[in-house]
């Protein structure tokens, strides 16, 4: 008779146990509020003169931003010593899951850094506070990029530094192929697929045309522009046709049938594998689109040179469609006990030379325009490519105005689109309803 | 106390007095089991009790953990009735539950009558089939199985010995769920060591008796070993049933946490968390964890309930 049988055997079968297992679901759903408050209130030591002053700075990302922002903390701090500044990192994919419930036990960092598809979020809440009113110079910035973080005229949060949503071309593959990278001031959206085309036939297949661009929503927001509309507009509604969005997804099924891009299950398969997977990461394709701060890690991964092209289309109907993404927001907790010195932080953290350096273009490319002159040329190459790129699109002015930001509710919009396009590719809907479902939903999740 | 019979006790409404010896160590011990389990209550209400009634107060509010929860009264769980992603993650938790488990048993079942053929070393290869289902809950095994089932993984490499062109078992809608399904299938560790503790409380005198009548072991296996086995394949059913309606973990790594491709892995718990901590609609995930607790109330009630026309107790 073996021991453990008897031990399990003990515990078991009892109705009541089971019951109780049950029952432990529930409290998965539950634990978040009051699961904090515990450690509540850790910030708010020594107020008075003289004495330390404790703010928290809540950042997401990987290791070597842990390491960054750490020492621009202690540069900080060795120029405050009244003030401690206290880490609170995460990686992305938990980050908003640990702010909701530090939102809910009512102990937000009192500095914390925001991404667009939240700020309106926590903003609309009040749980942010009034950059304007606090003491944060943002006259070195441009200020259409100050205004991607104003939402009716209040300013929730600063541009840390900017991104565009641009093509990472892989020049080895477009030889490999034998096609010439196109003008990509004059080249129309059938051009691109088109090209894309070419070099899967002409690589046979070794490498694709281009990556599907449909699981997420950004390319959708530059075709919606090229168009004259926004996917939301500046009253937080859905501003982007059914037409628009139909023929969007169209492309992605006709490129898929010409097989310029992967079959739906090897572009789930790529779009998994995330940056690093991606087609130029790995060598496999001859186009993606990405973040224009993401080239230098693609680059790494690809271990040669890439470039970046503008999106197609841009003179082909209304419009030029690319946009300034703010890559993400330092923002100010309204509940701070300490809001001065909060301030002062994220002061240094745009203005200060100090924190530049050492920055890099690790939060995008500065918004600060004095840094980011001087951070130029301690640039890789990689990171000199996408700076270019984006002086070349602000200096004949394609980023016309700034894109609205979105509404409460619209961090969804990523999943929704994802899950759609996964239909769309597998062929279990038509385009044209898949239109009619993204509006649906993105309606239902902004809460209209 | 043989295991069988313990569970006899436990599952069955035959009333007997209690062993004395049990009523007198009560009385003596009183405080001293007081003391010891104080420690366990005091983690049954902080830890299970509080959130329990949290959440059950939330599932009838609009709650997104920003600002205060609303009263809605019973707007999520009509809500829940209209809600097409819902129904698709109890398509796809119920498709698994009544797949996955019967697999599962029949395999640690197999598995375990293998293991009791008194072979020499017995522990040592418990310890080995044990194994998948130490780890096969963890994050490392369901990121090992995106790359095995993936589309230059090992299986369609093994495929392509044979000539047959594989596929991208784990981002195809129509294979993703079952590539789980067997996942959950391959840990059939703790239900197996259980069968193999069961099978051994069997008496040799039954299997010589059939012996003598001239049984195949085939017809032993039907007529003896399966009769008093079947306590203990209840209790198995009833747990591994329970457990697989929570499962969220390889769900959640397999498809990177979105339930794709196209809400194929969608499990309910999945989409619970989904909704209430990346959407902030806590209240609706609230609603949606005590609607999860009835469904497995009734599931267990309904095995509770067939297995008067199935389990067999001895005597």
């Amino acid at each position: 008779m073996s021991q453990s049988m008897n031990r399990r055997a003990m515990r078991a079968g009892s109705a009541a146990v089971a019951a109780l297992l049950a029952i432990g679901l529930t409290s998965c759903a539950a634990t978040s509020n009051g699961a904090t408050s515990a450690d509540g209130g850790s910030s708010g030591d020594g107020a008075g003169s003289g004495e330390k002053v404790t703010i928290k700075f809540a950042w997401w990302g990987s290791d070597s931003r842990v390491a960054s922002t750490q020492q621009i903390i202690d540069a900080f701090e060795a120029e405050n010593p009244d003030i401690h500044v206290e880490p609170v990192s995460t990686s992305w994919d938990d980050y908003f899951e640990k702010m909701n419930v530090m939102a809910a036990g009512n102990d937000l960092p009192d500095v914390m850094t925001q991404d667009d598809r939240y700020l309106t979020e926590y903003a609309s809440r009040g749980l942010l506070a009034d950059l304007a009113s606090l003491d944060v110079d943002t006259s070195k910035v441009d200020q259409s990029v100050v205004d991607t973080g104003k939402i009716d005229d209040t300013l929730y949060g600063i541009a840390t530094g900017v991104n565009v949503h641009a093509v990472v071309a892989d020049p080895a593959v477009f030889e490999q192929a034998g096609v010439a990278l196109p003008d990509d001031t004059t080249w129309t959206w059938e051009d691109y697929s088109d090209i894309a085309a070419q070099i899967t036939a002409a690589t046979g297949g070794s490498a694709y045309g281009v990556q599907n661009y449909s699981f997420i929503e950004p390319v959708l927001a530059i075709y919606a522009r090229q168009h004259g509309e926004e996917i939301f507009t500046k009253d937080g509604a859905i501003g982007v046709s059914p037409e628009t969005i139909e023929s969007w997804f169209q492309r992605t099924v006709d490129q898929i049938a010409s097989q310029a891009e992967p079959s739906a299950e090897t572009a789930t398969e790529i779009q998994g594998a995330g940056v690093d997977g991606s087609l130029p990461s790995t060598n496999k394709g001859a186009m993606a689109w990405f973040w224009s701060n993401q080239l230098s890690a693609i680059e790494k991964s690809a271990g040669r040179p890439l470039t970046l092209l503008r999106a197609p289309g841009d003179s082909e109907f209304e419009r030029t469609g690319e946009y300034l993404r703010a890559a993400m927001y330092y923002a100010v907790s309204a509940k701070s006990e300490h809001p001065a010195e909060a301030a002062k932080f994220v002061d240094f953290m745009l203005n200060s030379q100090t924190a530049g350096d050492i920055n890099l273009t690790d939060r995008g490319l500065p918004a600060n325009l004095e840094v980011r002159e001087a951070i130029l040329p301690k640039l890789s190459d990689a990171d000199k490519t996408s700076a270019a790129f984006i002086e070349s699109l602000t200096d004949d002015g394609t980023f016309a105005d700034s894109k609205p930001v979105p509404p409460k509710g619209s961090g969804e919009v990523s999943d929704i689109t994802g899950r759609i396009n996964s239909d769309v590719i597998f062929g279990k809907i038509t385009p044209a309803d898949a239109a009619q479902r993204w509006i649906d939903e993105v309606n239902k999740a902004i809460g209209q | 106390m043989s295991a069988i019979s313990e569970l006899r006790t436990l599952s069955t409404k035959r009333r007997g007095p209690r062993p004395t010896a049990v009523t007198n160590l009560r009385k003596s011990d009183g405080r001293a089991a007081a003391v010891f389990l104080a420690p366990w209550f005091l983690g049954l209400f902080a830890i299970t009790l509080f959130p329990l009634g949290a959440s059950a107060y939330l599932s009838f509010t609009r709650y997104d953990m920003l600002s205060a929860p609303q009263w809605v009264g019973l707007q999520n769980f009509v809500d829940m009735v209209h809600d097409p992603r819902l129904l698709q993650s109890l398509r796809v938790t119920f498709t698994y539950v009544v797949t996955g488990v019967p697999l599962q048993l029949v395999a640690a079942l197999a598995i375990a009558v293998l293991l009791n053929q008194g072979m020499r070393g017995l522990a040592f290869y418990r310890s080995v089939v044990y194994l998948p289902s130490l780890m096969g809950g963890s994050v490392a095994i369901a990121i090992l199985w995106r790359q095995v089932f993936g589309e230059d993984g090992l299986v369609n490499k093994a495929l392509g010995v044979f000539g047959i062109e594989g596929m991208g078992w784990v981002s195809n809608p129509d294979t993703a769920l079952w590539t789980i399904v067997l996942l959950h299938v391959w840990t059939f560790g703790s239900p197996m060591v259980i069968f193999l503790a069961g099978l051994r409380q069997i008496p040799d005198m039954y299997y010589e008796a059939a012996q003598l009548d001239g049984a195949s072991k085939w017809r032993q296996f039907r007529s003896v070993t399966l009769p008093l086995l079947s306590p203990i394949i209840f209790f198995n059913l009833v747990m591994q049933v329970i457990t697989a309606f929570q499962a969220f973990t390889q769900a959640y790594v397999v498809s990177g946490g979105t339930g794709g491709p196209s809400d194929s892995t969608l499990f309910y718990t999945l989409y619970l968390y989904q909704e209430g901590f990346q959407n902030l609609r806590m209240g609706y995930a609230s609603a949606m964890a005590w609607v999860l607790v009835l469904i497995v109330l009734a599931m267990t009630g309904a095995n509770f309930l067939l297995s008067k026309f199935w389990v067999f107790y001895e005597d």
